[in-house]
C-alpha cells in the first residue's frame, strides 16, 4: 500500500476520532530533540535529527504521546479531564520499512474514574478500526499494576523486587531472572561479605565506605560511596540468605501461568490470593470494575485473552495494557496497542501524577490488509 | 592509469595515517603488492605497482567504511568496530573477507573502579534503574559508538541510560563529571586503569581487528572482479605460505587411511605424490615437527621441511567468499 492510501486512512481516522468527542491535537512535526531526551535510547536511536543555525537540535516527531501530553500540561485543562486524538505522520528510523509512516490515536488525561476511562479507550480503539478498516479483531489484555501489587504483597527485599519486576517487563522467564549472574553471587569480595554478615547496617556501611577510602578510590561517576556501600550490603544480605524463598517463587510461578479469558483469570487470581493469604483485594476489585465497564460498552469479554505474563515492553505502563490484532492474522504485529501510563505527566514536569490512558493505531498495518476502504492493488 | 571500458578503475581504500597505514602497507607488501603513493606523502591517490587498473585511495579508516558502503571503493582495510558501528545493515553492504592480524582492539563497557558492587551487565542494569528512580535522570554513557552501544545495551536489557556523544578522550568523561560510565575501544586496558575505570566481566561488546572488506554495492564488472581475484589470490598465496610449511619425504604405501590420519592428527594435506613414493605435504607451521616424527615412525628415512614465499592454489577461498556474495 502506498503512502497516498495511508493518507486517505489518516483523514478518515481523524474525522472518526474527532466525532467521538476527542479534540484533535496535531503538534508540530519539527520538535526540539530535548523533548525526547529522557525517552530512552530505544527511541533516541531511531530519531531523525537535525539542527538549526544556533546548534539547537531538533527531530522529526517520532511519536505523539509525549508532545500531546506536553500540549495538555501547557493548556488550561492541565490536571483536569481532557481527551485528545491525533492522526498524522511520525518519523522513526526502521530497518524494514519507510521511516515516515502514519499513526492515529487517542489520549485521555485526568480522569479519576480510571477503570471507566480504560474501557472507553479500548472500546473506541476497537470501534474505530472496525469502522474505518472493516476488520474483525481480537484483543490481548494484561495489567502492569497487577504484577507490581503481587510483588509488594509478597514482601520481597527491594533488590529482588526490582530485578523481578524489570525482568518481567523485559519478557524474561522467572527462572532466568532468578538465575541471572550478579556480583553478590560471585566469589569475589567473599571475605568482606562474610565479615559484614550480621553486623548492623550503619556499622557495615561505615566499614565499606572506609574500605573505599583506604583503597584510595576516588568516587567518580555520580554515585556516592554510601550508595555503593548500600547496594553492596544488599548483595551481602542476598548472598547470606539461602537463595530466593521457594514458597514465594511458587506463588509467582502460579501467578505467571494464569492465561485465560479475563473473567476466568480474575477468579483464578482471587483463588491464588486466597490460597497464598495475600491481600490483592483492591487491585482485583479494580480489575473486575474495568471488566464491568467493558461489558457495559458491549465488548465481548469472553473472546479476549488475558495473560499475567503479557507486558508491553515499555517501562511507562502502570496499569491496563492491550493489543488489538487482526483476527485473521493473530500472530502478526498488532494493529493497535495502548495502556495506562499514570507517571508520564510527572516525568514531563507536572507536580503530581495525572491519570492517563491512551492507544496508538498503526495506520500502515491497517492498509496492509484488505479493508472496506482499501483493496489490494 | 588504465581504466576499464566504463571508466571505473578498481578502487582499493587503505588507511591514510598511523599504525594502521604502516600495517596495511606491510600486509600488501608481503603479498607482493606494493602501494605506490603519488607525488609525495600528501597525495591521496596511488597505484599498485605491477597491477594495472587499480587506484589506491588513502583515506581515514572511518571514511573507508562509508566509501565501501556507498560503493565508491571496491575493497578496503578497516576495523570491524567501525564497520559494525557505522553500518546498521553491514552484511547487506559489505563482506568481511578476512581478519588481518593487526589493529586489535576491543569495544568495552567500563565503569568506575569504585563501583565494587558492579561486575556484570546485570549489575549495571540494576544500578542504572536505581539511579534513575532516585534522581529522575538516566545514567550517562560517554561513547563515540552510539549504535554498537544501543544494540548491546538493548540485548542486555539495560534501558535506563542516556548516551553522551564523545569524540575523544572518552576515558576522562567520568572523572570530568560528563558521564557515569563509558563505552570505548581498548587494547590493553591500561588507559582505562589509569583513569580508575574497570571493564565489566561480560562487558566486551566486540573483539575487533583490521579486516579486508569488500563492497557489495561497488560497480563490479568482469574487469574489476578479475582484479579482485588477482589481489585476493596473492593475499591467499602469501597467507597460505606464511602459515604452512611444505614437508617432503619418500614413503611407500601412503594410502587413504594414512592420509586421513595425517590430516586428523596434524591438519596435513597431500599436495603431490609420485609413483616412486615421493610425497609433498603441507602442514601448519607449529605441527611440522610432530608430523615429521610421525612420518619417520611410518617408515620414512628423511623428512625435509621448507618454507615457501607463496603458495598459489586453483581454489581461492577469499575470492570465492566474495564471488558468492556478488
Amino acid at each position: 500500500m502506498s503512502l497516498t492510501d495511508d493518507r486517505l486512512l489518516q483523514d478518515a481516522l481523524a474525522v472518526y476520532l474527532a466525532a467521538q468527542g476527542y479534540q484533535r491535537c496535531e503538534p508540530p512535526i519539527l520538535l526540539p530533540a530535548s523533548d525526547f531526551f529522557d525517552s530512552g535510547e530505544e527511541i533516541r536511536g531511531h530519531l531523525y535529527l537535525t539542527s538549526d543555525i544556533s546548534g539547537t537540535d531538533y527531530c522529526l516527531r517520532p511519536e505523539y504521546t509525549i508532545p500531546v501530553c506536553r500540549h495538555y500540561l501547557a493548556s488550561p485543562e492541565a490536571g483536569h479531564p481532557a481527551a485528545f486524538c491525533y492522526s498524522g505522520p511520525v518519523f522513526r528510523y526502521r530497518a524494514n520499512g519507510p521511516g515516515e509512516f502514519i499513526q492515529a490515536g487517542l489520549e485521555n488525561f485526568g480522569r479519576a474514574d480510571r477503570e471507566a476511562a480504560d474501557a472507553e479507550i479500548l472500546a473506541l480503539s476497537l470501534q474505530t478500526i472496525a469502522a474505518v478498516a472493516g476488520k474483525s479483531l481480537s484483543v490481548r489484555i494484561g495489567d502492569a499494576g497487577l504484577f507490581a501489587s503481587l510483588l509488594e504483597a509478597l514482601d520481597l527485599s527491594p533488590q529482588w523486587r526490582r530485578r523481578i519486576s524489570r525482568g518481567h517487563l523485559q519478557g524474561k522467564a522467572l527462572a532466568a531472572i532468578l538465575a541471572a549472574p550478579m556480583n553478590g553471587a560471585s566469589t569475589d569480595h567473599s571475605g568482606v561479605l562474610a565479615a559484614l554478615e550480621g553486623s548492623d547496617k550503619q556499622g557495615a556501611r561505615a566499614l565499606v565506605e572506609d574500605l573505599l577510602a583506604i583503597a584510595g578510590i576516588a568516587t567518580v561517576g555520580g554515585r556516592t560511596a554510601a550508595e555503593i556501600a548500600d547496594r553492596f550490603l544488599e548483595q551481602a544480605a542476598l548472598k547470606a540468605g539461602s537463595g530466593f524463598p521457594a514458597e514465594k517463587r511458587a506463588i509467582i510461578e502460579r501467578f505467571l501461568k494464569i492465561e485465560n479469558d479475563p473473567d476466568h483469570a480474575s477468579a483464578e487470581l482471587r483463588q491464588l490470593a486466597d490460597d497464598a493469604k495475600l491481600d490483592l483485594a483492591a487491585i482485583l476489585d479494580q480489575f473486575d470494575a474495568r471488566l464491568g465497564f467493558m461489558a457495559a460498552r458491549g465488548l465481548d469479554i469472553e473472546a479476549m485473552s488475558f495473560g499475567t505474563g503479557f507486558a508491553r515492553n515499555l517501562d511507562y505502563y502502570t496499569g491496563v495494557v492491550f493489543e488489538i490484532h487482526d483476527k485473521d492474522h493473530p500472530g502478526g504485529q498488532p494493529l493497535a496497542g495502548g495502556g495506562r501510563y499514570d507517571l508520564l505527566a510527572k516525568t514531563l514536569g507536572a507536580k503530581e501524577a495525572i491519570p492517563a490512558v491512551g492507544a496508538a493505531i498503526w495506520v500502515d498495518r491497517l492498509a496492509d490488509c484488505d479493508s472496506g476502504v482499501h483493496h489490494e492493488s | 592509469m588504465s581504466h576499464d571500458a566504463e571508466g571505473h578503475p578498481f578502487v582499493l581504500a587503505v588507511p591514510s595515517k598511523g599504525r594502521l597505514q604502516e600495517n596495511a602497507t606491510a600486509f600488501f607488501a608481503r603479498a607482493g603488492l606494493t602501494l605506490a603513493q603519488g607525488r609525495g606523502a600528501r597525495d591521496y591517490r596511488g597505484t599498485l605497482a605491477g597491477l594495472d587498473g587499480v587506484e589506491v585511495a588513502f583515506v581515514s579508516a572511518a571514511e573507508i567504511v562509508s566509501q565501501l558502503a556507498a560503493g565508491t571503493a571496491h575493497m578496503g582495510v578497516t576495523g570491524e568496530d567501525l564497520v559494525r558501528e557505522t553500518l546498521p545493515d553491514a552484511d547487506t553492504k559489505v563482506a568481511l573477507l578476512t581478519p588481518l592480524g593487526f589493529g586489535y582492539a576491543n569495544v568495552v563497557v567500563a565503569v568506575p573502579q569504585a563501583w565494587i558492587d558492579v561486575k556484570t551487565m546485570a549489575d549495571l542494569e540494576d544500578v542504572a534503574a536505581a539511579f534513575r528512580a532516585r534522581r529522575g535522570e538516566r545514567m550517562r554513557v560517554a561513547t563515540k559508538y552510539l549504535n554498537l552501544t544501543r544494540r548491546f545495551f538493548a540485548e542486555q536489557h539495560v534501558t535506563d541510560y542516556r548516551i553522551v556523544e564523545s569524540l575523544g578522550a572518552t576515558e576522562g568523561a567520568p572523572a570530568a563529571g560528563q558521564a557515569e560510565l563509558i563505552v570505548d575501544i581498548t587494547t590493553t586496558g591500561a588507559t582505562l586503569a589509569a583513569n580508575a575505570l574497570k571493564i565489566l566481566d561480560d562487558g566486551v561488546m566486540l573483539r575487533s581487528e583490521a579486516n579486508l572488506v569488500a563492497s557489495l554495492t561497488a560497480p563490479w564488472n568482469e574487469k574489476t572482479k578479475e582484479t579482485a581475484r588477482i589481489i585476493l589470490s596473492r593475499i591467499a598465496a602469501e597467507e597460505e605460505a606464511r602459515t604452512t610449511r611444505e614437508v617432503s619425504t619418500t614413503l611407500a604405501g601412503f594410502e587413504a587411511q594414512k592420509q586421513s590420519n595425517a590430516s586428523e592428527l596434524f591438519s596435513a594435506r597431500l599436495r603431490r605424490r609420485s609413483a616412486d613414493g615421493h610425497l609433498v605435504l603441507s602442514c601448519p607451521r607449529d605441527k611440522v615437527a610432530s608430523l615429521a616424527d610421525w612420518l619417520i615412525a611410518q617408515g620414512a628415512e628423511y623428512v625435509s621441511v621448507a618454507s615457501q614465499d607463496y603458495v598459489f592454489a586453483s581454489v581461492n577461498p577469499l575470492y570465492e567468499k566474495l564471488a558468492a556474495r556478488l
